[in-house]
């Protein structure tokens, strides 16, 4: 029935995999605590969950962590009654963690079973400190096998990455020795942590270091009142009262009752285990909670992703309708194409084909008397470099209101770091792509009208005029047909718009002019559409780049669901 | 001595400036915080110049117990659960009107020392909560505290003098404060003397990184009294100096003002004239204020009458099928509004691009706050450029509305030439007239080189008049083209100056703003 069910440790890298693949691209707020809980979650798998799942006899892991100067060296070579560790009156002294354990333990340390990103060293102390990316491992006869202690750098201190180690190390413990002090157990640091392991259902143990003797039951109390209100009353807390250190150790009796408690630890089997599976399940119990904050962090991604998008789809789409209003209501046959239009259809050429006689004649004679012609082409350019212009105004704004929402958007302003000034106008070859793409459009005007034209009637009379006259007409009529001309300036056209759409009509019959012009707007709009696409991918390939995968919330939280299965059908 | 430092009133003064000068301008956090500074240096500079020393640090430190050793009595008392202190407790040293000032401060706390030593007289010294721990509350007072005293003496211990706590949330974003901070490692007398040394050097490195290397650093113990003597002598320096306060509000006001320098860019360069506008920008304005069109229209209006006037006058009536396109325009008027073309999607777009293009120009060198604001400027302008271009054009003198001399005379003539040959056809007709009624030779036709005058007269008239007007036409032309220019000229430059009053100078305007609050800024950080 469970034939196909994962086992944990399967269900849990699975997780740890999902969990891996999060990015947090979005500088969002939180977003570094969440990248931060992350790989915390991945290194406590790595660390702990998967070597203890796959063996639960394997020697119990004892991190002794805390504040820096809270004595924690010292405790460890005391316990030892070995210098195996060192101790010093420089903040912060340890840096590479040093691992104690029994020489039968030996194997269970020195590969990557645990801890499989840290280096192992087995110089002596006091030599050169190995940094961070070492452990070093001591095997030593002090010590029980089945028991091993981790002197560990401190969780306060201005070294970034001691914090980050410590925080590391205790998350792959099975049992937490926090180690603190008469002056520093109030501190808001490794309370922190104390909550933390609280929430995890770790074993811990306090030690109270440093106490003034006259003052040991007083500080006792209170830190085991506040204990009590954490939810740690079940923490054995050990008191070391502060006194001459014997060669750099402690005296033996005030450590007495930690050491009797460790070695029996050590030798009861059945205690061990009892501390082991408290904090395993209690990991992997805080794990599906850890796991909803991360989807919470994840969902923030995702929906600062569709918010930057849309803020960009926004004012692409208003450049867009920018460029659809000015196209439909005949924006375009103002000023420089009206004035070429107006010379054009003026000077008759058009009229020559017309067998209106008054008209003809008279404008036969405007003609002469003025010389001038405007060509179709002219008629034509104006209208491309007007159609180019409006794009650039358009393209130009969209990218300037884009970048300026962007920048009070969460996540925006990192996206735009560095390229503010190049993403707040339109890319520098967008002017060329447009004047390429509106030729191209007029190309295919004339492309059109030759085709329509080809079958008819009155194809002698059609050739006369030319295909570019034609062209210009359907142009014209693209910006024209909806009635974008208020009466005045029809006036002013001298009604020569209507006239050349008429004469258009008469040949191509008005059905064909409209949809002649139908389509060439249409076309016009979609290649505006596409320049503005490609415009706007400058900015949805920084959210895109950025943004979590689509699938990657569903994947966590099925990865998380199995995990669950898996340690039902345990 | 002599003290290069500018005055902490000409620091203020300057901050001011930059303040007025950033208001309703730059939307940034960093003049909020000047303002708050402001605000806080006027209370603090009306109270007085005591000397308002602070105790900062972790708990369990012993500020408390130093607090006592300095004032020589428990007034703080120390212990041994932590956190002690929660409230703030003062120590005025003789002095009067610390009363008012530890009311600003909101410390209640009061305590005034017995038999003050004069060398210490207008210190107030403040023993404070902890700021690292679980209490959070103790945090808070610290933060409101360190932003008013004069001086912060933070007192680190052997066990907490690397934590971040202290370290990465106040001393090195204090680094600009190295003048004003003290930092005391106490409890020395836990260490043996090697011990100590290296404690000390070790506190020093760090704080070196930090920017604080001109924070001193005194060994002392509070519980021994070791040191004490020292801390004591620098304390009285200070106070008798009674420049802390000064000395504190200037350093604010240098952070300030290094904050806001974020916000400056390279000062204009000297020699442009940065309200003249660019011919990029009067050009394209000029377009969309359809200024071809009107210099197209005044050219074929010109010709056209000319055309009319010297012109055959046979042929004079086609000119009229046409209006004058001039006259269309409804130019001359400033108040109404032309007939012009509205500035369409086109012209506005080809506006658009030439603002922003001055815009971009202007804001080269400046950093994102000053282009946001160079942006509003233009935007506001933007809306009344196209009615202010329209106005321009419509009130423009396109020069004089009548025709040429020449060009009146020239139709005089014409019509002279059309009354001749109107002569001799008559002539001709009367002749005709006379034949039919068979009265040929009655009157004698006189010749001209053999041919008969009427006919001489008539075609003469004919041919004279169509040589004339052909002769006139390129006269006509070029004569046209010259108003046209001149008319170009007259449009020009009023759009230039539409151009400077609404895209120029506002644009200039606000870079000067910007060299200004830099140079403010510059003077307040100095
Ligand atoms: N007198 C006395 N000194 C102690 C006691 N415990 C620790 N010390 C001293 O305190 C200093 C710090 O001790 P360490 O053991 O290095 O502290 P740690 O917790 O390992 O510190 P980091 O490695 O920096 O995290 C050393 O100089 C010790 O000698 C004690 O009980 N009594
Ligand atoms: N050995 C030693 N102990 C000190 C010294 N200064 C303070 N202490 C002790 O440290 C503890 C905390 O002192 P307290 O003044 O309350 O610290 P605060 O929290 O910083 O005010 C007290 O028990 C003091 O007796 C010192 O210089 N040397
Ligand atoms: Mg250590
Ligand atoms: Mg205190």
């Amino acid at each position: 029935m469970t034939a196909a069910a994962p086992t944990v440790p399967d269900a849990l890298e699975t997780l740890r995999d999902r969990v891996a693949e999060l990015s947090f691209g979005l500088a969002v707020p939180g977003r570094a605590d969440a990248a931060r809980e992350a790989r915390a979650v991945v290194d406590q798998v790595d660390d702990y969950l998967l070597p203890r799942l796959r063996d639960l006899d394997a020697p119990l892991l004892a991190v002794v962590g805390g504040s820096t100067g809270a004595g924690k060296s010292t405790l460890v070579n005391s316990l030892l009654h070995a210098d195996v560790t060192r101790a010093g009156v420089l903040r912060p002294t340890t840096r590479a963690p040093v691992l104690v354990c029994a020489p039968a333990d030996r194997a269970a340390f020195a590969g990557d079973r645990v801890l499989p990103h840290l280096a192992r060293t087995t110089g002596a102390p006091g030599g050169p400190d190995d940094g961070h990316g070492a452990l070093r491992l001591v095997a030593h006869d002090a010590l029980p096998a089945g028991l091993a202690l981790l002197d560990a750098p401190d969780v306060d201190s201005v070294v970034t990455a001691n914090r980050d180690l410590a925080a590391q190390l205790l998350a792959a413990a099975d049992l937490w020795i926090f180690v603190t002090t008469a002056a520093r157990y109030a501190d808001a640091v490794p309370w922190d942590l104390l909550h933390t392991a609280v929430q995890r259902g770790t074993a811990v143990a306090v030690v109270l270091d440093r106490v003034p003797p006259e003052a040991r039951d007083e500080v006792a109390d209170d830190l085991a009142g506040m204990l009590r209100r954490a939810g740690l009353s079940a923490a054995r807390l050990f008191v070391v009262a502060e006194r001459p250190l014997d060669g750099g150790l402690l005296p033996a009796e005030e450590i007495a009752p930690l050491r009797a408690w460790l070695l029996g630890l050590a030798a009861d089997q059945e205690q061990r285990d009892a501390v082991v599976r408290q904090t395993l399940a209690g990991a992997l119990d805080s794990l599906s909670d850890r796991v909803t904050g991360l989807l919470a962090a994840e969902e923030q991604q995702h929906a600062a992703a569709r918010t930057l998008q849309e803020a960009a789809d926004a004012a692409y789409a208003r450049a867009r309708q920018e460029v659809d209003d000015a196209v439909a209501g005949g924006a375009l046959l103002r000023g420089e194409v009206l004035a070429r239009w107006q010379e054009f259809v003026g000077t008759g050429e058009w009229m020559r084909g017309l067998q209106a006689s008054v008209g003809r004649l008279r404008d036969r004679i405007g003609s002469a008397m003025t010389g001038r012609r405007t060509s179709p082409e002219q008629v034509q350019a104006s209208l491309g470099s007007s159609v180019a212009d409006l794009l650039q105004a358009a393209a130009d704004s969209a990218a300037e209101r884009t970048a300026t929402s962007w920048r009070s958007l969460p996540g925006g302003t990192a996206l735009l770091a560095g390229r503010e000034r190049d993403l707040e106008a339109a890319s520098p070859d967008f002017p060329d792509a447009a004047v390429d793409e509106v030729r191209d459009w007029q190309g295919e005007v004339l492309e059109l009208v030759r085709s329509e034209g080809a079958g008819k009637r009155a194809r002698a009379r059609w050739l006369s005029w030319g295909v570019n006259g034609a062209g210009a007409v359907v142009m014209v009529a693209v910006f024209a047909s909806t009635g974008g001309l208020t009466g005045g300036e029809v006036a002013v056209a001298g009604g020569t718009t209507a006239v050349g759409q008429r004469l258009l009509e008469a040949v191509l019959g008005d059905a064909a002019v409209r949809s002649l012009a139908a389509r060439a707007r249409a076309d016009l709009r979609e290649r505006a559409g596409r320049l503005l696409d490609t415009e706007r991918a400058r900015f949805a390939d920084l959210v895109t780049a950025a943004a979590p995968a689509p699938d990657g919330i569903t994947r966590l939280r099925a990865a998380a669901d199995g995990l669950a299965t898996a340690r039902r059908s345990r | 001595m002599s003290r290069r430092e500018p005055a902490l009133a000409d620091r203020l003064g300057a901050l001011r400036e930059a303040v007025e000068v950033a208001d309703g301008r730059l939307a940034v956090p960093e003049v909020g915080a000047a303002r708050a500074l402001l605000a806080k240096a006027g209370a603090r500079e009306a109270l007085g110049d005591a000397t308002v020393v602070a105790l900062a640090g972790a708990t369990g430190s012993g500020k408390s117990t130093l607090f006592n050793a300095l004032v020589g009595a428990e007034v703080s008392s120390p212990g041994v659960r932590r956190p002690t202190t929660g409230t703030t407790h003062a120590a005025v040293w003789g002095g009067d009107g610390a009363d008012r000032l530890l009311d600003w401060l909101e410390v209640s706390r009061r305590h005034r020392v017995e038999a003050p030593d004069p060398a210490l007289d207008g210190l107030v010294l403040l023993d404070l909560p902890d700021h690292d721990s679980v209490r959070l509350e103790h945090r808070l007072e610290v933060d409101r505290l360190v932003e008013l005293v004069d001086v912060l003496i933070w007192v680190l211990d052997p066990q907490k003098y690397a934590d971040a706590a202290v370290h990465d949330r106040y001393l090195a974003p204090l680094a600009g404060h190295a003048g004003v901070l003290l930092v005391v490692l106490n409890q020395v007398d836990r260490l043996d003397e090697p011990a100590g040394v290296a404690c000390r050097d070790d506190l020093r490195r760090l704080l070196d990184g930090e920017g604080l290397a001109a924070t001193p650093v005194l060994p002392v113990s509070a519980r021994t009294g070791a040191g004490l003597p020292e801390l004591r002598a620098v304390l009285e320096r200070r106070v008798t100096a009674r420049r802390a306060a000064t000395d504190r509000l200037a350093a604010d006001a240098r952070g300030v003002a290094g904050a806001l320098a974020a916000h400056c860019g390279t000062p204009s360069r000297a020699g442009r004239d940065p309200g003249r506008p660019g011919p990029e920008l009067v050009e394209a304005l000029a377009a969309a204020a359809g200024v071809p069109a009107v210099v197209s229209a005044v050219e074929r209006s010109a010709r056209r009458r000319g055309a009319r006037s010297t012109g055959w006058p046979l042929l004079r009536w086609t000119a009229r099928l046409r209006p004058d396109p001039l006259r269309r325009l409804h130019l001359g008027d400033e108040e109404a509004r032309t007939s012009l073309p509205q500035p369409g999607a086109v012209a506005a777009a080809g506006l658009r691009t030439a603002v922003r293009h001055a815009r971009d120009e202007v804001g080269a060198d400046l950093p994102q706050a000053w282009r946001d604001e160079l942006r509003r400027t233009t935007e506001v302008t933007e809306e009344r450029l196209a009615d202010r271009l329209d106005r321009a054009v419509a009130g423009a003198d396109l020069g004089p509305d009548r025709t040429p001399v020449w060009q009146r005379a020239t139709g005089v003539v014409q019509w002279l030439l059309a009354l001749v040959g109107l002569a001799g056809a008559l002539w001709l007709v009367a002749l005709a007239v006379l034949g039919w009624l068979q009265l040929d030779g009655v009157l004698p036709v006189p010749e001209v080189s053999g041919l008969p005058l009427p006919t001489v007269l008539l075609g003469g008239g004919l041919l004279a008049g169509a040589l004339l007007a052909l002769v006139a036409r390129p006269l006509v032309r070029a004569g046209a083209r010259r108003r046209a220019r001149r008319a170009r000229r007259r449009l020009t430059d009023r759009v230039a100056e539409v151009a400077r009053a609404e895209v120029a100078e506002p644009l200039a305007e606000t870079r000067a703003d910007h060299d200004r609050f830099c140079a403010a800024v510059q003077r307040a950080g100095r």
